[in-house]
């Protein structure tokens, strides 16, 4: 890519955009009527679809000039910034599948948005352009200052798509979101300036080669654990999740699901296991512990559960576990299937958010008991849906599948109970999923109002289709992503070795 | 014979066909039907012709100038001692590919696989062509036969794996297909229960499949069955990947949930629960008579002929390692010997001519199992082989009933069909015939029932002989079930096709519990259809076709293939791809049986239809008044034993209570502590700590059960079970 530095560009081009509509919305502001809201906000929201694509567009391009077969950190940039602080971009194959994830997903909110929301557009795009570069700039940051500041500034736009478009209880919701978040993060913060203080930098390549003491390494990582148990989230921290879904619009469902959920994973798998190997090894019963009861203990929740919406938040929790065993497998079936699981989840989760958005749209309630019977009325949205419960519930030929058997197949060879506790969950998400599916979609119908309800139009078809497509894809071929997320996969586990 | 590129059709035009049912508004539910059912015909056709050739090839003098027919298709493996093992490997393209845990999509061939791709597709391609008759009514014709290619699709792609995974895709995959059509009419209650009910159960025998796959892989760092198998025949030294010392592969020790075990057993219990739910073996038979709610011909292919033998596969295909298995083998013998007694029971008491058949078809299975649980594998295949035509024989004839008597299932609402229906009663009659295995010991003289039967019960008896663990017990309870069976089948014959026409009857009379489930199986299949109106008719020739075809099959396919999969010729016909060890005789050793063993069967056979006759024929009524006047026995066989209601009170119960502790424990008390907390702390409020001390039962239940799992945890973590 030359002197290109293509990193700043796609971190940045969604905040920048931004900008560019802030600008221009505040210039015409002046001169619009009232009658030309609905197309200014259609305008409004295509100029933020044409970021978001060009965004993408140039994930694109930084994955092909990426060298899979290289382990470490590539397309780095890096300037001076304050002492040991510097700005330092770079993405190897963990980064990159993940900065996809997120490119893609964003396109696909702003347009799930397109008809759902019709109040503050203008606030809307920016908070959603802006949460996309601290999203991408999370995965993309290899200074822990940097990181810190991406992670922690996407909860601000987070918080506000939640309090300003959510439900009716959002501020509750966003509150706890934030107050959950917070405290992880304030823990984060110390634990980040002791390791630059010792380590003398903030560059994670030298972080990583640091090697701290153990003793320090146990409260280091139980810092880091705060932080990323919150967002995975890990039980028993879970509880924002499930209010923070239900009051969020869909999009924002979507991309907390899809995106921010893995945040919790990426710094996982990029600081626990690779800076603090001896604090890992030492808790690893713990963790699995942990995704052990998130497993079943969700699961069960997620069953008894009238809110469709509540009940796929529960259900997120509960994969997440799949990815907490995988990671502290610390063998390359577990790690590998932990990244595939995030993937997959981040399509698979999505899409059931964009389902339910598509029948909350046209009868405002997500009570499960105020359906059934879809089938009948919506036989392609049926479909779909059929699809996407078939990949939750991880059968083979979705990606699904892939991730949680390669999960516990890791998690077997580290410990045996907790694939056996794990192998639960295979169970449960068949109960809850196939019971929400027949009581919305199977069955007579029972609700007058859903006698003449539409079936999916040309937007809402856009917006899953590509998620279909790419669940499928990555069940029959996830060697596509196995190959690019292989190096980064191995290079972590000999961190750990090395560090042991 | 066959070449790649036809096998390759065979197993992936079915599942092309049946996406042509995604495009049905725009090109119509005909062209789906047509291509669909030309499809599997077709593929049909080559699965059969392959396994005649096969079969064909073998010679007649048997022994080892057979092989050298088959070499040219079937390559040899490496060798095993005296079997060598002759497969053909097509590999499609790599699946997953992470470190050493590699599974590719293939197409892989050898006898098992030719066995099973001709029941498959022979069966499914005459399902298709019966329900253009019995589905012509239906709205939804399209959704119907791409999900029967569908499953098709699934099932060929478990037969033709070549390792675990690609196994666990077909076999999730029929589950889905059959979930799918069990549930196919979407509006009713009964069928999407049902449908949950047979996913769900099904589940939790895959919760066993997985962690042997998972299993497997952690000691033979492979999941392909290639190398798994080969380690277990050769005896080969193979290294675990953690926890367990490097050893011969029979005698791998492993630390499973902080218990040492065997590894083979291990492996052999977990793989055979998977084997269970999928066909319906006891404990997790419940959802089997359940999904009776699917359409008849769903029943016939998915639920009697190929879905459910699945299990028996999963077993004869890995039969290497329940040969060096004490414990596993020992379980398969004793679910099947259960199975094969408690569905016979059962089916006895049944009023639902569909009932009666899956019940049925939960016996047979159960004979397959104990047959392959002695070691007799071939003999399970056998009874597989010939099961396939004459269930799907009766499940189609009872449709064929169903259908002439406008959606009618309650035997007691029928009689007296014969004259109406002469052809569906002929292929009635002869898959009777065959399914109680009647035929004369010594001769060649019999229908295919006889000989599968047969050879499953002196097997087992050799077995038992020879100390087999639960050997002996397999026999008293398969020749029991042998008497029930004839009983329970001719019983089904009486009450439908014998006697007065019933159907105008009262419509009030009928005694128990299940006259509710025929209610709602006659109102619900056709809401339109006024029952009462019509006179009982012959089906359509489409429909009887398809019967006439396995009719044939009914009465021949035992007397055909009986050499090749059972007798002289059956080393060279299953060619290594079932394995015995060396001790294991009991195919040889059933000619050795005492000579009572060989007439056994035929005189309960005969006992059990004199008994049905005495009580459905001679003296009509009084099996009636039997069942009307209850009594323990009775009320135990018509209830299932009670299994639904002790599932439901137990697990479905127990979990919901689970769920809401845990749901309420969320909100009380992780917000109550969390951020909910918080808030309290700061202000310190009397109210909410107050609230702390409600007494609510889930408060406490919760910090118990979360006490419990934390000491728990604690005790068996210094016990250094940490694995």
């Amino acid at each position: 890519m030359g002197g290109f530095p293509i990193l700043t560009a796609m971190t940045f081009l969604p905040l920048i955009g931004a900008l560019l509509i802030v600008l221009v919305r505040a210039a015409t502001a002046g001169s619009r009527a009232a009658a030309d809201d609905g197309r200014q906000n259609r305008a409004i929201l295509m100029a933020s679809l044409i970021i978001s694509a060009a965004t993408f567009v140039l994930s694109v391009a930084a994955f092909l000039s990426f060298d899979a077969s290289q382990p470490g950190y590539q397309l780095v940039e890096q300037h001076a910034w304050y002492g040991p602080i510097s700005y330092k971009l770079g993405i190897d194959g963990l980064s990159i599948s993940l900065i996809l994830l997120t490119t893609f997903l964003t396109p696909i909110c702003l347009l799930a948005s397109w008809n759902s929301i019709d109040t503050r557009v203008t606030e809307y795009v920016v908070a959603f352009l802006v949460l996309e570069t601290f999203m991408i700039g999370v995965f993309t940051a290899l200074d822990l200052v940097l990181f810190y500041i991406f992670f922690e500034a996407g909860l601000i736009p987070m918080f506000l798509i939640i309090g300003i478009w959510g439900g009716k209880d959002r501020i509750y919701a966003s509150f706890k979101f934030f107050l959950y978040t917070l405290i992880g993060s304030l823990l984060l913060l110390v634990a980040a300036i002791y390791m630059i203080q010792a380590a003398g930098s903030a560059d994670f390549e030298v972080l990583e080669q640091y090697a701290f003491d153990p003793g320090i390494q146990t409260w280091l990582w139980l810092a880091f654990l705060a932080s990323f148990a919150v967002k995975l989230p890990m039980w028993p921290v879970h509880t924002w999740l499930p209010d923070a879904h239900v009051q969020a619009p869909t999009a924002g469902s979507v991309v907390l699901a899809g995106v921010l959920l893995k945040m919790g994973g990426y710094g996982m798998l990029r600081f626990s296991l690779p800076m603090f190997p001896d604090a890992s090894a030492y808790f690893q019963p713990m963790m699995f512990a942990l995704a052990v009861v998130a497993i079943i203990y969700t699961s069960l929740v997620a069953w008894r559960q009238t809110d469709m919406k509540k009940l796929i938040a529960y259900s997120s929790v509960a994969h997440m576990g799949f990815v907490t065993l995988g990671i502290f497998a610390f063998n390359e079936t577990g790690i590998q299937g932990a990244i595939l699981q995030m993937l997959s989840h981040g399509l698979i989760s999505g899409a059931l958010f964009l389902i339910v958005g598509v029948v909350y749209d046209r009868m405002h309630t997500r009570e499960i008991a105020a359906y059934g019977g879809l089938v009948g009325r919506m036989p392609i949205y049926a479909g779909f849906f059929m699809l996407f419960t078939m990949a939750n519930v991880g059968l083979p030929g979705t990606s699904g599948f892939v991730g949680e058997i390669l999960t516990m197949v890791g998690g077997f060879q580290a410990a045996t109970w907790a694939a056996f506790g794990a192998a639960f969950g295979v169970i449960f998400s068949a109960v809850y999923m196939l019971t929400l599916y027949r009581r919305t979609v199977f069955g007579e119908i029972t609700n007058p109002h859903l006698e003449d309800i539409k079936d999916m139009n040309r937007i809402e078809w856009v917006c899953i289709a590509p998620l279909a497509a790419l669940t499928i894809l990555f069940g029959i071929a996830p060697n596509l992503i196995f190959a690019v997320t292989s190096g980064a996969t191995a290079r972590i586990i000999a961190l750990m070795a090395g560090g042991q | 014979m066959l070449p790649d590129s036809l096998l390759l059709f065979i197993v992936l035009a079915p599942g092309i066909a049946a996406l042509f049912g995604l495009f049905h508004k725009i090109i119509g539910d005909r062209i789906v039907m047509l291509v669909t059912t030309g499809t599997v015909l077709t593929a049909g056709a080559l699965s059969l012709y392959q396994l005649f050739a096969y079969v064909a090839g073998l010679g007649h003098a048997g022994g080892h100038e057979a092989h050298a027919a088959l070499d040219a298709y079937l390559t040899a493996g490496p060798a095993h001692g005296t079997q060598e093992l002759k497969q053909h490997i097509i590999t499609l393209m790599p699946w997953i590919e992470v470190g050493n845990f590699k599974a590719n999509w293939a197409i892989r061939v050898d006898a098992l696989s030719i066995v099973m791709m001709a029941v498959i597709t022979g069966v499914s391609g005459l399902v298709h062509l019966y329900s253009w008759g019995y589905m012509s009514e239906e709205p939804h014709k399209a959704r119907f036969f791409a999900y029967l290619s569908l499953f098709t699709f699934m099932m060929l792609m478990l037969v033709v794996a070549d390792n675990f995974i690609q196994l666990f895709f077909g076999w999730e995959g029929v589950g889905l297909a059959s979930y799918l059509l069990i549930g196919f009419w979407y509006t009713k209650k009964a069928p999407n229960d049902a449908s949950i009910k047979a996913f769900v159960t099904n589940r939790v025998g895959d919760f066993g499949l997985a962690l042997g796959i998972m299993a497997v892989f952690f000691v033979f760092g492979s999941v392909e069955f290639g190398p798994v198998l080969d380690a277990i025949r050769n005896n080969a030294v193979v290294t675990p990947v953690a926890f367990a010392e490097a050893a011969p592969a029979r005698e791998v020790i492993m630390t499973f949930l902080g218990q040492r075990v065997y590894a083979l057993e291990l492996i052999g219990i977990l793989l055979f629960i998977g084997a269970m739910g999928k066909s319906a073996q006891f404990f997790l038979h419940v959802w089997l008579p359940d999904a009776m709610e699917g359409p008849t011909p769903v029943s016939a292919l998915i639920h009697a002929a190929t879905m459910v033998t699945a299990g028996v596969y999963l077993v004869c295909l890995v039969s290497p390692i329940y040969e060096y298995t004490f414990y596993a083998a020992g379980m398969i013998t004793l679910v099947g010997a259960v199975t094969a007694l408690y569905a016979a029971t059962v089916g006895m008491a049944q009023n639902d001519i569909k009932r009666v058949i899956a019940y049925s078809t939960c016996s047979q299975l159960g004979y397959m199992f104990f047959a392959a649980g002695v070691g007799a594998y071939e003999a399970a295949m056998f009874h597989l082989f010939t099961h396939a035509f004459f269930k799907a024989l009766l499940f189609l004839g009872a449709g064929s009933v169903i259908h002439g008597m406008h959606h009618e299932q309650d035997m007691r609402r029928m009689g007296g069909l014969a004259k109406f229906m002469p052809l569906t009663y002929a292929a009635m009659m002869i898959g009777t015939i065959a399914i109680i295995g009647l035929g004369i010991p010594h001769t060649k003289l019999g229908f295919s029932g006889f000989f599968s039967k047969d050879a499953i019960l002196e097997s087992t008896f050799a077995g038992g002989t020879a100390q087999v663990m639960f050997g002996q017990m397999a026999f008293w309870f398969g020749l029991l079930a042998a008497f029930l069976t004839s009983f329970y089948s001719w019983r089904l014959i009486y009450m439908t096709f014998h006697g007065p026409l019933t159907q105008h009857g009262e419509h009030h009379d009928h005694g128990h519990h299940d006259t509710h489930e025929s209610e709602d199986v006659k109102g619900e299949e056709h809401p339109a259809d006024d029952h009462h109106a019509h006179t009982p008719h012959e089906s359509p020739m489409v429909m009887l076709i398809p019967l006439g075809l396995l009719s044939l099959g009914a009465i021949f396919a035992g007397f055909y293939f009986y050499d090749a999969f059972v007798e002289a010729n059956n080393e060279a016909f299953w060619a290594g791809a079932i394995y015995r060890a060396a001790e294991n005789h009991v195919l040889h050793d059933r000619h050795n049986v005492p000579e009572w063993v060989l007439w056994a069967p035929l005189v309960v056979t005969l006992a059990g239809f004199v008994l049905a006759s005495m009580t459905y024929f001679f003296n009509r009524g009084v099996g009636a008044r039997i069942a009307a006047s209850g009594g323990p026995l009775h009320a135990l066989f018509s209830n299932k034993w009670y299994f639904d209601e002790i599932y439901q009170a137990t697990l479905v119960r127990g979990s919901a209570f689970l769920g809401n502790i845990f749901w309420k424990a969320d909100k009380k008390i992780i917000d109550g502590v969390g951020p909910d907390g918080a808030a309290w702390f700061a202000g310190f409020s009397a109210r909410r700590l107050a609230k702390l001390h409600t007494g609510y039962l889930y408060h406490y239940a919760f910090v118990i059960i979360g006490a419990a799992i934390v000491f728990g945890a604690i005790l068996w973590l210094r016990a250094g079970g940490a694995n």
